[in-house]
């Protein structure tokens, strides 16, 4: 059975030339006739399945509508065009930390974070002391998050997030997060969500831990999709085609260079 | 229209927890490193009542029998509609790390700030039904009728609350416009003064365009200073607490009745064309800043 399911979806942003933020420009824009923004595509028909248990990943340059992707499938944005459904309990990992209230204790923002993922209030006492546990946070949870530094509202909302029970994970660029130690430790628990058969969605940059974490992987590029295959394929094509680009960069340029 | 609003509401029930836990935060984020805490819900206008007072009646010599009662009475609805406003301009563009984090029905937004700020009219009611207590009044069964009265309010406010919190993700102006109306709107409901001062009011000989096109309809704009939700709440909060519910207004020319229900109306029409505009704009809410 698929757990996601992806079909033809385009997403159109508008980007506004000036940024209209007030009454008055937007009345000037009407006047003057102008539209005030750019319409683009930042995904362009793009269709695919994941079944129950596969882990697949998600890479492309900046730009290329991993994020947009990823945002759609949490139902945080909506496709302009296209279908998308997500079986099961969704938990996104997008954002991480963000969310957080400066003034309230890091338990108050445990509470409030994990109600947003979809936990219980009790639920989320069950779990609360191996949230704190694994964000290694014991002695600053009753402080407001406004004295922690970055590295630990950072962790403390990995934490919460790896402590739902979710069928599908979806995962934006968390997979470096924190010290080396809490990277490998983090890294450890997405391995577990794998072999305990859970959906996972990972869009990252790093390609080396999307070799290691998926099974398959997807390549976008400019809202399009260039490849979906087996995920060393796909990452060994991507490396190659980004070198290939980097390389007749610095051809333009060695070629430019007499010239000026 | 009636099968979307149910499922709507029944969407906004499924993800109570979330509910709960922003008015929770809303409550505790407001009085955090107060010493006093709650007790700023009724501490902030008695304080606003105070320099009222002192400037109306030692001031200006306002001789009024009652007229700290009328000030506490029309100061509590008004206080909670215009908090409501004010924070309504922040319900959503102020959580856009929450509305980027997560799917939720973004209705609760405005929901939570409308619940936050009933709770704060909860604590100030305690607070001035200990206050009555002490001063030797006698509590009745009238007081219920501060209940519809803050019902209507609260239907008004969360319309406006939920058209406001929309249109403000997209235009920062709305916040401005807002505060300059609501303090305009303050001196069109009877809080510093009694009713009677407008029901009364006459313009003989007016001086400038504005007193001549308040002149040239003076019944009209009459009718519609009545009609406003939050001078019907405000009359009923005094019917409730001063008057041992006897019937607000009393004045013929306005039988209360028809102004209250027209009241009603004109709320429940400002709660349905707020939700739907929210609605219309919530799907592009992420996708701002």
């Amino acid at each position: 059975m698929s757990a996601i399911e992806v079909r033809d979806v385009w997403k159109k942003y508008r980007r506004p030339h000036v940024k209209t933020t007030s009454v008055k420009e937007a009345a000037l824009a009407i006047l003057r006739g102008q539209q005030g923004y750019d319409e683009f595509w930042a995904l362009q028909g793009v269709s695919f399945e994941v079944q129950q248990g596969e882990a697949i990943g998600l890479i492309g340059p900046n730009g290329s509508g991993k994020s947009t992707m990823l945002g759609m499938l949490a139902r945080v944005l909506k496709p302009t065009r296209g279908t998308m459904s997500v079986r099961g309990r969704v938990c996104p990992l997008l954002e991480l930390g963000t969310g957080f209230h400066p003034e309230l204790s890091g338990r108050e923002n445990v509470f409030l974070n994990s109600s947003l993922l979809g936990l219980t209030r009790r639920e989320t006492q069950q779990r609360y002391d191996s949230i704190v546990d694994f964000a290694e946070l014991g002695e600053f949870m009753d402080s407001p998050v406004k004295t922690y530094s970055t590295g630990m509202v950072i962790r403390l909302g990995f934490s919460v997030a790896v402590h739902m029970d979710p069928d599908v994970l979806l995962i934006d660029e968390v997979l470096g997060v924190g010290d080396e130690h809490f990277q490998h430790k983090s890294f450890g628990r997405l391995l577990e969500f794998k072999e305990e058969g859970r959906t996972m969605f990972v869009v990252s940059h790093n390609l080396q831990s999307v070799g290691i974490l998926c099974e398959r992987a997807i390549w976008l590029d400019r809202g399009r999709m260039v490849k979906d295959e087996g995920s060393d394929e796909v990452i060994t094509k991507y490396k190659a085609a980004v070198e290939a680009w980097e390389r007749s960069l610095a051809e333009a340029k060695t070629r430019d260079a007499p010239a000026s | 229209m009636r099968s979307s609003a149910m499922s709507e509401l029944l969407e906004v029930l499924r993800y109570r927890e979330i509910l709960w836990n922003l008015v929770r935060r809303n409550l505790k984020v407001r009085y955090k490193n107060s010493v006093l805490g709650f007790a700023w819900s009724l501490l902030n206008p008695l304080m606003q009542i105070g320099v009222w007072y002192f400037v109306f009646k030692i001031l200006f010599g306002r001789d009024e029998p009652n007229f700290m009662a009328l000030l506490v009475t029309g100061f509590l609805p008004w206080l909670f509609f215009s908090q409501t406003i004010m924070d309504s301009t922040a319900a959503v563009s102020q959580e856009m790390p929450l509305i980027k984090k997560a799917y939720f029905p973004r209705t609760i937004l405005p929901v939570s700030v409308l619940l936050s700020n009933l709770i704060h009219l909860g604590f100030a009611f305690i607070v001035l039904l200990a206050l009555f207590a002490l001063w030797g009044v006698d509590l009745n069964i009238h007081y219920l009728w501060v209940i519809p009265s803050t019902i209507l309010v609260a239907v008004f406010a969360y319309g406006l609350c939920a058209m406001l919190a929309a249109w403000s993700v997209f235009y920062a102006d709305v916040k401005f416009i807002v505060s300059n109306l609501l303090g305009l709107w303050f001196f069109l409901t009877p809080v510093l003064y009694p009713l009677k001062l407008v029901l009364d009011k006459t313009m003989e000989s007016p001086d400038n365009w504005v007193e001549f096109f308040l002149q040239s309809n003076l019944p009209l704009f009459k009718k519609i200073y009545v009609i406003d939700p939050l001078t019907i709440a405000i009359e009923g909060y005094r019917s409730a607490l001063l008057e041992g519910g006897a019937m607000p207004i009393a004045d013929p020319r306005y039988p209360f009745w028809h102004y209250a229900i027209g009241a009603a109306v004109i709320a429940v029409a400002t709660a349905v064309i707020g939700q739907i505009i929210f609605r219309r704009k919530a799907d592009a809410f992420a996708e701002q800043g």
